[in-house]
């Protein structure tokens, strides 16, 4: 059974209810902020809840962001997965239509809010959860809205989400490859897992109705299109395509994946897509995500930290950290912020650091050293020296906890080595457009846990 | 300025602030401005709106302003349009009176040019849930279903459900499911479409319990041409929609393997789509349709790995959850699948603790000889962890990858390691499983007793812990020099122990330090019991007593009692049984993942599937706990009932169900039931036997169509597995015989479901079935609709290949079982016709 939610909450950060909308009307308002309230109450955290509970035969499925709760009741045994997603893709929309999801602005909009719930959930099955479907017919600023509405296209079916007759008078695409390193490093200093996540966003200013063709260098892609791989191919593990508002694409053969175009052009087309294998598609307007994917292979990691503790006496600790960049000297690492947890009864803190600044952030428990500008094949060292209170709390025998983690951003660099090969944009007026590629490597999940 | 008129506060809350001067305010500006057609009208009319639908919102009651606001509804801004439909459907359902002033402008709205406009009123019209204003929504429905506007008939197709749901007699009567359904398979447009399938879906569900022919079209949505039709359109739906459509698809019982592996090669892609949902939707559809072919399957789970483990690491924790949710059910199904993956589930520091259990129980599933070191060595680093219920969730874990028997070596020495940590929770949770470990593995007591006697008693503070520690004192006191004298030192604080837990097992520990070093735990003994006589806990009392009897009758029988030779176990039972797995493997992609219960277990029946209802399988063999003292069924039952399920795939469950002959359940209990395995040799003996009345009865077989008796049963009965169970139990059998099926019967009989969908016709409701052909079983029951909680229950065997049922039945009120069984009967004798 599919299952249907019975309502829609949307709850401040106590639990109460801002907002809700009754879909099928066999749930209660009360009840539900009374298990709710109750819920966070009794979790200090609330993020350390299961998103998922359930109470007297209703199931809440909810998320949380800034200071409201986004809260689903139902009585069927929903799809979870499906709802949780639907939930953040209310936010997306809600973000678009406010700038920000937050308390205030929800109580300003009442009338765009009751809305936009109608439009994207009926009778408790979502519906058009597409911000820029949704905002050709409710627009935020009611006031001046004509009275010559009509539905927009994407809901009357005519075509997809990208309208006719757009113009600019410079054509340009930002396309922005960005990886994120998730490294775990155990105690030993070996590497336990690391892996790599990359996205690939773009910026479309296009005028008219513009096909992209987007040439990387997977092997498997490369292979399929007959050409062959010269060193410096890459594995991806496996790949994802973001879609627009209908279904356009992906079509894929084993590891192949080709983007299709919208589907009314579709059967023109076809056939040629069959053998030619490039990743082409008709984008959005503005900006979107179009891909991601994620590469298992061991990295080096790019940025290697060494700790070591001293304990001079029961009460005097020096931990000396060495941070040494793994990447090719012609490549910087910005904004690198490495967190050294310390134990939270530290005082007398004595910092000192051949780079950049560290400064205590008791609120983390951690010391914080920022290297604005970290280059390639460079090591820096890091000092601290601190007092523990001669008398220790009972509880505190063993302070093994939080890891050390590393943020950094390293511009114009990809730690797996893809490649944007080629970016064509082909629009029957002929203009021509300037691709912009821009390459990044940061932290994902970076920790070390050294101490 | 004229006095407002009365103001009729209804419900208003006396939390709130009552706002009575502000809605009387706003009452008599909104009746200025009704007729007012000054420019700037409508702009004031916005301002003044709003304020009704804020105040509305914080939950101040406005509904006295009802008939002001629909006099301000005659106008043509939309924005003004919505806010009052919100209005009324807001106000509606607790004023029906008040809501029948609306139906004229909502209906004029239905016909306007806008078809923005047209499609809004219509939904306004249809959620206002006044069931006394049903006959106002037929025809714009069915004019919104011939609507030009895909908007106006995705709104009118949406509609129908929630006509469905104020009164189905409306609906059917003006034949909107029919309609529903040449839309479904003829509209353009891929939204109206998809709505279409909700409806139907839902209706049909409903329905299906009730009539044949609601199964019949229930049926159709999953024919094969219906599916094919979707599935080529496929691309075309949003991608809820799409997941509806997997979901369906799922469902589909395919021809031959081509189909099979056409379905699959036509949604491959899907696996491949940003949206989980659609992913896991997809996974489902795969894996079911793989069921039957081991070796696809197994190809399959190979491949949905990848596409689970992006999903995994990317989107919001709260995805990562659902997802984890489902890759935990896939591994625990084929724990050897993801045995090289099991970096993938080493906890982050930011992981939020749902995820981390769900990882560390994924991690204990899927340790092998091959890396278990690894997985325990990074399994002792959550030890320390500052998530309190983490660190006992990783040692748990460590303990319970020891029971499996890989490296056992080296995990005794970490949790002797633990043990030395010296934190009360670390110890605390060790203690429980050095005991598990030793009741296993008795061959390493030397190593940990040398460990666990040092551990100062007075350190342990959890019952869970203390017990496990007193337990080890007395079964190991011969080789703890210290165990008579802790244990003394435990009982003189005997009042100030709390658990019974601990002090049942300080009694049974004091009795066997006793029989093994007599002197030194006399004195301990007898304070023990004579505490424990004096004991308010019922159990400990009794304990205590029996104790001391049986040293008073013979030492050497005490002996015998408490302390036998023992045989290490070999498999700890598993909580849930395989057939619950199963069930839950069925559900997939739904909440039943997320809870880990059968969705039967968690929502309400009328909120159910027909699936859901029908093939409550699982109930019958539920974890002990949750029925006490309900019989078990027997374990040849229980083959007979795991229908669906292929264990050669479990090979982690399996275990399951080896640690179940374990359990012996009492002879009286057992005996009430037939062994099935027995079912075709014995049964026919057994029942000559036992049937009486059996001329009479006989009698009534003789005509081709006997005429039902007069016996009404209750057609929405309803009985909980427990009750039923016990009901069983208690009950003798009343008739007991042998009826011939006719052969058509028998060849519809190909499913369970079949026979159980024509008994449910007849108001015989089914509560558990399996088999396979030629043999199936059923579980029945009925019940009288006279008021009285009079229920028969009834035990059918049917053997297709002699075309013959085995019925029992037990009733409530046994004088009524002739007529019962007479109807049940005719009822069996019409399936197939």
């Amino acid at each position: 059974m599919a299952g249907a939610v019975s309502a829609l909450f949307l709850l401040d950060i106590k639990g109460r209810v801002l907002i809700w909308r009754d879909y099928r009307g066999d749930v209660s308002a009360v009840q539900a902020e009374r298990f709710f309230t109750k819920l966070i109450e009794k979790e200090v955290d609330p993020e350390s809840h299961s998103p998922v509970a359930i109470d007297d035969g209703i199931s809440y499925m909810f998320i949380q962001h800034s200071n409201v709760f986004l809260m689903t009741a139902a009585r069927q045994n929903c799809n979870a997965a499906s709802i949780l997603l639907f939930l953040h893709r209310v936010v997306d929309v809600f973000k678009h239509y406010f700038e920000e999801l937050e308390e205030e602005s929800l109580r300003d909009n009442f009338v765009v809010v009751y809305e936009l719930l109608d439009e994207m959930m009926d009778f408790g099955y979502p519906q058009y959860t597409e911000a820029k479907i949704l905002s050709e017919f409710i627009k935020t600023d009611a006031y001046r809205m004509e009275v010559a509405q009509r539905p927009p296209m994407a809901v009357t079916n005519a075509v997809s989400w990208r309208s006719e007759g757009i113009r600019y008078k410079k054509n340009e695409v930002f396309l922005d490859v960005i990886e994120s390193v998730n490294i775990l490093v155990n105690s030993n200093g070996q590497i336990i897992r690391s892996d790599v996540v990359g996205a690939l966003k773009m910026r479309t200013y296009l005028s008219g109705m513009p096909e992209c063709k987007l040439g990387l260098n997977d092997r498997v892609l490369l292979e399929a299109q007959g050409r062959t791989t010269k060193g410096k191919a890459i594995d991806l593990d496996d790949i994802k395509f973001h879609q627009g508002p209908f279904d356009s694409l992906a079509a894929c053969q084993g590891n192949v994946c080709r983007l299709l175009i919208p589907y009314h052009l579709r059967c023109v087309r076809l056939a040629r897509f069959e053998n030619d294998r490039t990743i082409s598609f008709i984008p959005p307007d503005g900006s979107f995500d179009l891909m991601t994917y994620r590469l298992s292979t061991q990295v080096k990691p790019p940025i290697w930290v060494e700790a070591q503790v001293e304990k001079h006496s029961r009460s005097r600790i020096e931990i000396t950290v060495k941070a040494r960049s793994q990447f090719k000297e012609r490549s910087t690492a910005t904004n690198v912020e490495i967190e050294l947890p310390v134990p939270s009864d530290a005082t007398n803190l004595n910092i000192r650091t051949s780079m950049g600044s560290a400064s205590y952030a008791p609120e983390n428990d951690a010391l914080v050293w920022k290297i604005k500008s970290f280059p390639g094949g460079k090591e820096y060292m890091c000092r601290a020296e601190f007092s523990l209170p001669s008398i220790t709390a009972e509880d505190a025998t063993s302070e093994k906890k939080a890891p050390i983690r590393v943020k950094f951003e390293i511009p114009y660099f990809t730690i797996s080595g893809i490649q944007v090969r080629y970016l064509k944009i082909i629009e029957k007026s002929a203009y021509q457009a300037l691709p912009w590629v821009r390459y990044i490597t940061r932290a994902g999940e970076y920790e070390l846990r050294l101490i | 300025m004229a006095p407002p008129p009365i103001v009729q506060q209804k419900s208003s809350s006396p939390s709130q602030p009552s706002g009575k001067s502000e809605v009387s305010d706003l009452k008599l500006q909104l009746r200025q401005l009704a007729g007012s057609r000054a420019p700037g009208a409508d702009d004031s009319k916005r301002d003044l709106f709003k304020r009704v639908i804020s105040y509305m919102t914080v939950g101040i009651d406005v509904s006295a302003a009802f008939s002001e606001m629909v006099m301000c509804s005659a106008t043509s801004d939309i924005v003004l349009k919505k806010m009052c439909y919100l209005y009324v459907g807001n106000y509606a359902r607790c004023h029906p009176d008040l809501a029948l002033l609306t139906i004229n402008f909502l209906q004029k709205d239905c016909r306007d040019v806008d078809p923005m406009i047209r499609g809004l009123a219509l939904r306004s019209l249809c959620s206002l849930r006044v069931p006394n204003l049903v006959e106002y929504l037929v025809s714009p429905l069915s004019s919104g279903l011939e609507d030009g506007s895909p908007y106006v008939r995705m709104v009118a197709v949406l509609g129908v459900l929630k006509l469905y749901h104020i009164s189905a007699t409306t609906c059917f009567d003006s034949d909107f499911p029919a309609s529903l359904k040449n839309l479904m398979l003829t509209d353009s447009d891929a939204q109206v479409v998809a709505n279409c399938l909700f409806v139907l879906q839902e209706i049909w569900n409903l329905e299906a319990n009730k009539s044949e022919e609601a199964n019949r079209e229930r049926e159709t949505l999953l024919s094969k041409q219906t599916i094919y039709y979707l599935l080529n359109r496929i691309k075309e739906f949003n991608e809820w929609a799409q997941c509806l459509i997997l979901e369906l698809i799922s469902k589909y019982i395919p021809s031959d393997s081509n189909d099979i592996f056409d379905i699959m090669n036509l949604l491959e892609d899907r696996l491949q789509h940003a949206n989980g949902a659609v992913v896991l939707a997809t996974i489902k559809v795969f894996l079911h349709l793989t069921m039957s072919m081991t070796d696809v399957h197994q190809q399959v789970y190979e491949r949905l790995k990848a596409p689970l483990l992006t999903l995994v690491g990317s989107g919001s924790s709260e995805q990562s959850y659902a997802v984890l949710s489902h890759l935990h059910l896939l591994v625990m199904r084929a724990p050897m699948l993801f045995s090289s993956d099991y970096k993938h589930f080493y906890c982050q520091f930011s992981d939020p603790s749902y995820i981390k259990k769900l990882k560390l129980e994924m991690l204990t599933a899927i340790a092998n000889e091959s890396n278990t070191y690894e997985i325990v060595t990074e399994l002792c680093e959550y030890a320390g962890n500052v998530d309190v219920p983490i660190a006992r969730e990783s040692i748990r874990a460590v303990g319970k990858i020891a029971l499996q028997q890989y490296d056992v070596n080296a995990i005794v020495d970490r949790l002797l390691q633990f043990l030395e940590m010296e934190k009360d929770y670390v110890t605390a949770e060790t203690l429980v499983l050095v005991k598990d470990l030793l009741r296993k593995y008795p061959q390493w007591s030397h190593d940990c007793i040398a460990v666990v006697g040092n551990i100062s008693s007075k350190n342990v503070q959890e019952p869970k812990a203390k017990a496990a520690l007193i337990w080890m004192l007395g079964e190991y006191s011969k080789d703890m020099p210290d165990a008579p004298y802790i244990l003394e030192n435990l009982i003189e604080n005997w009042d100030d122990e709390n658990a019974a837990e601990v002090r049942l097992h300080l009694l049974t520990a004091a009795m066997k330090c006793f029989l093994k070093r007599p002197p030194e735990t006399q004195k301990a003994l007898g304070a023990a019991l004579a505490a424990g006589v004096a004991d308010s806990h019922q159990d400990v009392h009794d304990r205590a007593l029996l104790y001391y009897r049986l040293l008073q009758y013979d030492v050497s029988v005490a002996e015998r009692v408490v302390n036998p030779p023992k045989q290490a176990v070999s498999v700890f039972a598993d909580l849930q049984s395989s057939e619950v797995k199963d069930r839950i493997f069925d559900e997939f992609n739904t909440l039943s993942v997320v809870y880990q219960k059968p969705s039967y277990m968690f929502t309400d029946k009328e909120h159910r599937g027909p699936f859901e209802f029908s093939e409550e399988i699982g109930n019958l063999s539920l974890d002990q706990e949750s029925m006490d003292n309900a019989p078990r069924f027997d374990e040849s039952d229980k083959d007979l009932l795991l229908g669906t399920s292929e264990r050669e795939e479990n090979g982690g469950t399996s275990i399951n169900g080896a640690a179940t002959p374990g359990y012996s359940a009492p002879h009286d209990y057992n005996s009430s039931l037939v062994p099935l395995s027995s079912q075709t040799q014995s049964e026919p003996a057994v029942t000559s036997q036992t049937s009486f009345a059996i001329d009479d009865l006989l009698g009534l077989s003789m005509l081709a169509a006997p005429e039902p008796p007069s016996l009404k049963l209750n057609s929405k009965a309803a009985l909980d597995p427990g009750t039923f169970q016990r009901k069983w139990g208690q009950l003798g059998v009343s008739i007991s015989q042998e009826i011939p099926i006719s052969p058509q019967g028998v060849g519809s009989l190909t499913t369970p479901q079949a026979l159980i969908r024509h008994m449910q016709a007849n108001s015989i409701h089914c509560i558990a079935s399996g088999g396979q052909s030629p043999n199936f079983k059923f579980f029945l029951f009925a019940q009288k609709d006279d008021g009285s909680a009079s229920f028969f229950l009834v035990e059918c065997i049917v053997n297709t290949s002699s075309a013959k049922a085995q019925v029992k039945v037990k009733a409530d009120d046994a004088s009524a079982s002739e007529a019962f069984f007479a109807l049940f009967q005719s009822a069996l004798s019409k399936f197939g016709m």
